[in-house]
């Protein structure tokens, strides 16, 4: 059960790369082309579920850890962060808003970051 | 058990981020080049660049870094010298995907370069790249499901 929890979980954080990865090509001016970012986004959607609901299934699946645990919560606010980042950014790709998505975008991909730092060093557990 | 599961020295961390964070960057610059080569299907130069330039300035070093932070991690984990079955799925993988990410680099090059002079890029290029790369992300979901289970 855990193994599986875990390589799904993994799995969703990889799909928000695929997401963060895209729209960073976007942002520096690289367009990959709208498949590229139909995909990307769908990416996004479904890596932000599953990182949400898989990550706390195995934090109440494993006896060490708590939901309420600080690096839990830390992760569940920046999650929170990322992806009202990201959706601005969606929003505003393309638009007359172009700068402002550009800084939602680099916001949403410092979160991420903090995110697998959060992940990895999982502080005061 | 599943304490125990969740539990690793902390010298491990500093590796295991870049081998993560690395490994991360790879696979969605790999799965963004597919769509973008689908894309250049259109007959864009500009997408075909940006495939180009996305294997050769993100994909590639960012496989060097998963590399070598791997073979960091298998030091610290004792793991490097009589290693499971997982690690050596790992590494297997690295290194064949590899050769895919370089092919596919240089038929995205050519097919750029032949787009960028006016002439057709050719649809077996694209195919090609889009085809090699394909096979990398497979290969590297089953290394990440091998990385996050370990079975031995």
């Amino acid at each position: 059960m855990y193994d599986t929890l875990l390589f799904l979980h993994v799995l969703a954080a990889f799909a928000l790369a695929i997401a963060v990865v895209t729209y960073t090509a976007v942002a520096v001016g690289a367009y990959p082309g709208s498949p590229a970012v139909r995909v990307a986004d769908v990416c996004w959607d479904v890596g932000g579920l599953g990182t949400l609901i898989l990550g706390i299934w195995l934090a109440l699946h494993l006896d060490g850890y708590e939901v309420w645990d600080g690096w839990i919560l830390g992760a569940i606010v920046l999650w929170a962060i990322a992806t009202e980042t990201g959706r601005r950014a969606k929003l505003d790709l393309g638009g007359p808003e172009a700068t402002g998505a550009t800084a939602m975008h680099w916001l949403r991909t410092l979160a991420v970051l903090g995110l697998l730092v959060l992940m990895v060093w999982k502080p005061g557990a | 058990m599943t304490t125990l599961a969740a539990i690793r020295p902390d010298d491990w961390n500093l590796p295991l981020f870049l081998h993560v964070l690395s490994a991360m960057v790879l696979v969605g610059t790999l799965v963004m080049v597919t769509g973008s080569v689908a894309a250049a299907g259109e007959g864009s130069a500009a997408r075909l660049r940006v495939a180009f330039r996305g294997l050769l300035l993100a994909a590639l070093p960012a496989w060097i870094v998963m590399r070598v932070t791997a073979q960091w991690l298998a030091s610290e984990e004792n793991l490097d010298e009589d290693s499971p079955g997982w690690v050596d799925l790992g590494f297997t993988t690295s290194e064949s995907t590899l050769l895919l990410i370089i092919a596919a680099t240089v038929c995205a090059g050519i097919a750029a370069r032949r787009a960028g002079r006016g002439e057709a890029p050719g649809a077996g290029l694209s195919r090609a790249v889009a085809v090699l790369l394909g096979l990398a992300v497979l290969a590297y979901l089953v290394a990440i499901w091998a990385m996050t289970t370990k079975p031995s």
